[in-house]
């Protein structure tokens, strides 16, 4: 009888919830756990804390690879998945390389949405979702005073705290794209605006960016909709999406995420997903809800990984509004620690 | 700041360019000012399958030996690269081809088998090369593009080494792997801009003599250049070929010749012929040309002939392994033949002795009358180091043979038994002189004679001849501080380097050890190397060889039996084993 070969693909909360459990359950199984990133899991809820300076790089990561090591589970990083032949049992690598599995889970996670009318600015806004993001942000407030934040989710909000930790300037847009799924009623924006300001925070009474300039290395005019300013740098948080393109036609049921039942299955057999990248259906609500968090991504990778290996666990109805920072209730596109 | 100590590899298949690129790399670095040393393994078939890997350690401080670890790996075929996987380090750069012709299956995949902190630098090699110049052929000048961006070494470098490299090519093609080089370096600089390196920026290098990229092969056929060398006879064989190469280019031009015989017996006999009738010659083989041409070497030693013969050591026995380096003909070079047929052997460390001992040997030659072994192996000869140019003085090329006095009005004997045992030699042509050469037991006059009392005589003389050249041959060398050692590490030809890299690093650690360099095999400075051994509470000999041919000829000189540390592996030896082995006896030692 062949070997059982599982495949985790991606190297945040929920790849690595999910390699490690499939390894405590079943230890002759070949793991492999595939991630984009050259550097091992981190804890990306505390990048604002490193560009703040209240943490060092080595206390954001999680486990040490010399720990999977000893699990026996290939950490392949740095490496990239490009397509999944699922009837096949195959998947391909960036570099053109061939892995076949015997079942796999998908905890892909998600990249920072740029709306598609900025898109053309992409390159004068910087996004926080990577460690190599927050080393830009620090490379960059070593040099500017001032930070337009267009945002609203909880990365901004994490963001601005450490902003104002560095004495920076702060000048935010509350973006209704930030708020996904949750309206950008009046009732938020006032209440976020509120705390804001009483933060030091300068909210702009504008709703969408019209145009940038660069007028230097480190320095950006902001065209909005209700007048222009010039700052040192433009943070851009409108949200993310799930990195599921290379799934594309795969076959696999895809919405804005990969749409899985309460146990995370897919709807191809063997197959799971967790984390940013899953869109869970709800049996109360009888629709689809995007899971956010490390907790969630930790839980949900755990219970794919009990699944895969035959189990039938199903995850928790989520709450509504789970979020609150500092006594706000904030629906969010992102995660944080709660 | 830590220094720069560097080890790259550049790993592919025959027709890759992989040897080509690797020499880049030396040339670039060199004319950087780092120190480099540069060592090509390749398959022992001519061309188009096999396995090549050229290793440089490039450094800011002199580097004496390859390390054993990588720390750049530049796949050129990913298949072939995963033999290197055991040598590299843990978080090793490593730039391979993202973008292969076929999909590589899992368990053929370099990348599927490397360390998670491996730090991964995918190029697609090929496609740039045929972007930037037309063809995928330069797909080697890319990589090398690539590693200057992610390394941080300077690309105006590789530039002119490319130069260098292609001068004597059409602008054409200069230009196609300038353009290569540059598609690779400008899509590193972008692609990995928030990963890049500064491996060779924190250089703190010394500034002293110009410095040329030189071969062991390339040092010893320069030096018999310039010893005046006349005539060249050989027969082709790995490694020693490029000697012969080289001469045929250069040797013409000096009014000399290169001859190649039909096998290495014609050789060594064209070499006694030339040296008989006065002119500077010399054969360059290996093991089993070294092996033929055993009889005729101990007819030079009882004719009294001058010659020197290159034995580029290889894997042996018989054809072995044509492509390995060993040190396992040493018993084959001092005692191999019949009878009491001593002859002076000398084995140089590194690229620069190779030149100053081969300069040598025409003159020993000549004074001592005997034929000369210069004993190099695949790794000496066949490794690159960045060197001041060697030059001989006018004194080490000068004729070196004792004339007879012809004015004396004695009766002339060719084989005069003198208290020194070298007898005034004369050269055919020379009026009033005879010129009897014979491999006969024979008188001081040249003629045969099988009788006790001569053969012991001639014996002696000829015995006595070779110990005498003790005189003019290099002593042993320490590196050791004064007073008793716990450890002392004896090395000879290529192994050396790795010796005293592994005593200075032990030293590193506290402990008191040193190294003694051995280069005259025979005959051998007995009392200098008693000297240091009587000082060392244990002596280790490394060698390239199975058996422990050094410490089976001069381990009696040891006050107690020295302790052997032998490779058979065909690869350098390396420093780290014999620090091992040396932190472990000083260990014991002191408990």
């Amino acid at each position: 009888m062949s070997r059982e070969h599982w495949v985790v693909i991606g190297n945040g909360p929920a790849g690595n919830a999910a390699a490690v459990t499939l390894r405590k359950f079943v230890t002759d199984a070949r793991i492999t756990l595939i991630g984009e990133e050259n550097i091992p899991e981190y804890r990306c809820n505390l990048l604002p804390d490193f560009i703040a300076g209240a943490l060092r790089e080595e206390d954001l990561f999680c486990t040490p690879i010399q720990r999977f090591r000893e699990m026996d589970i290939k950490l392949r990083l740095g490496q990239k998945v490009t397509d999944v032949a699922f009837e096949r049992g195959e998947l391909k690598l960036a570099h053109n390389e061939v892995v076949r599995f015997t079942g796999m889970i998908i905890a892909c996670g998600s990249t920072p949405s740029i709306p598609e009318r900025l898109g053309m600015f992409r390159d004068l806004m910087l996004p926080l979702k990577t460690l190599g993001d927050a080393k830009r942000w620090i490379e960059k407030l070593a040099r500017v005073d001032s930070v337009f934040v267009a945002g609203g989710d909880l990365t901004s909000l994490c963001f601005t705290r450490a902003l104002l930790a560095l004495r920076k300037r702060v000048m935010f847009m509350l973006c209704p794209d930030s708020f996904w799924p949750i309206p950008l009623s009046s009732e938020v924006r006032r209440s976020c605006s509120a705390r804001l300001e009483e933060r030091g925070v300068e909210v702009l009474d504008c709703a969408k960016i019209e145009n940038l300039t660069r007028l230097s290395e480190d320095s950006v005019e902001v065209k909005t909709d209700a007048g222009s300013l010039v700052v040192g740098a433009v943070g851009a948080f409108f949200g993310l999406v799930p990195n599921v393109r290379f799934l594309a036609r795969t076959g696999l049921d895809l919405e804005r995420g990969i749409l899985v039942d309460e146990y995370l299955r897919t709807c191809v057999e063997n197959v799971y997903a967790a984390g940013d990248c899953a869109q869970v259906y709800h049996p109360g609500i009888r629709a689809y809800w995007v899971s956010i968090g490390c907790p969630n991504a930790t839980e949900q990778g755990r219970i794919a990984a009990m699944n895969l290996m035959g189990g039938s666990l199903s995850l928790d109805v989520p709450q509504e509004n789970i979020f609150e920072v500092d006594g706000i209730k904030v629906n969010t596109s992102w995660w944080m620690e709660l | 700041m830590p220094g720069v100590d560097v080890t790259v590899e550049v790993c592919g298949m025959a027709g890759d360019g992989t040897i080509a690129a690797g020499g880049m790399i030396n040339d670039a670095m060199s004319h950087g000012g780092f120190s480099v040393l540069g060592f090509d393994s390749y398959p022992a078939e001519i061309r188009g399958f096999g396995r090549c890997v050229t290793r440089s350690r490039v450094g800011d401080r002199e580097i004496r030996a390859l390390d054993e670890a990588t720390h750049v790996l530049i796949s050129l075929n990913d298949e072939e690269s995963k033999s290197r996987v055991p040598v590299l380090t843990r978080d090793c750069v490593v730039l391979f081809d993202s973008n292969p012709p076929v999909l590589v299956e899992e368990d053929r995949s370099l990348v599927a088998i490397l360390d998670p902190e491996t730090r991964l630098f995918p190029m697609p090699f090929g496609d740039l090369a045929a972007a930037a110049a037309g063809t995928q052929r330069g797909r080697n000048l890319v990589a090398l593009g690539g590693f200057a961006a992610v390394c941080g070494a300077d690309p105006e470098l590789f530039r002119e080494a490319i130069r260098a490299k292609f001068k004597a090519k059409s602008q054409s093609v200069l230009q196609a792997n300038l353009k290569s080089f540059d598609a690779g370096y400008a899509y590193a600089l972008e692609k990995f801009h928030d990963r890049l390196l500064t491996m060779f920026a924190s250089a703190d290098l010394p500034k002293g003599p110009e410095k040329v990229m030189l071969s062991g092969n390339m040092a010893i056929g320069k030096a018999a250049l310039d010893a005046g060398l006349k005539l060249y006879f050989g027969y082709p064989i790995t490694p020693a070929t490029p000697i012969m190469e080289y001469l045929a280019r250069e040797l013409p031009k000096r009014g000399g010749a290169v001859v190649q015989m039909e096998d290495e017996i014609s050789s060594i006999g064209a070499v006694l012929g030339a040296s008989y009738a006065g002119k500077r010659a010399m054969t360059a083989t290996s093991g089993p040309g070294f092996a033929l041409m055993t009889e005729l070497i101990t007819h030079g030693v009882m004719a009294e002939i001058p010659a020197v013969i290159l034995n580029a050591q290889r894997g042996g026995p018989s054809t072995g392994l044509p492509t390995k380096t060993e040190q396992s003909d040493l018993h084959a070079a001092v005692f191999g033949g019949p009878g009491d047929s001593y002859r002076i052997v000398i084995a140089p460390t590194n690229v620069t002795e190779c030149y100053y001992y081969t300069v040598k040997s025409f003159q020993l030659a000549e004074k001592y009358q005997t034929p000369v072994i210069v004993l190099t192996d695949f790794y000496l000869d066949n490794r690159v180091e960045n060197v001041p140019m060697p030059e001989a003085r006018e004194e080490d090329v000068r004729d070196g043979n004792i004339y007879p006095n012809v004015s004396a009005g004695e009766p002339y004997k060719r084989y005069l038994r003198t208290e020194s045992g070298i007898s005034p030699r004369s050269i055919p042509g020379q009026a009033g002189l005879q010129f009897t050469a014979t491999g006969l037991e024979h008188t001081e006059r040249g003629k045969p004679d099988y009788s006790a009392r001569n053969h012991m005589e001639m014996s002696a003389k000829r015995f006595r001849k070779i110990q005498g050249a003790l005189a003019d041959l290099p002593e042993p060398e320490e590196y050791a501080p004064d007073g008793p050692l716990s450890v002392g590490v004896i090395g000879w030809g290529s192994t050396f380097g790795s010796a005293l890299e592994a005593v200075l690093a032990a030293r590193e650690r506290g402990l008191r050890v040193g190294a003694l360099k051995i280069t005259s095999l025979y005959p051998y400075h007995e009392a200098a190397i008693r000297k240091f051994t009587s000082r060392c509470e244990e002596v280790l000999i490394p060698e390239l060889n199975y058996s422990g041919q050094l410490i089976s000829l001069i381990g009696r000189l040891c006050r107690k039996e020295a302790i052997p540390l032998n490779l058979a592996t065909g690869e350098p030896f390396p420093p780290s084993l014999i620090r091992k082995k040396i932190e472990e006896l000083a260990e014991a030692g002191a408990q």
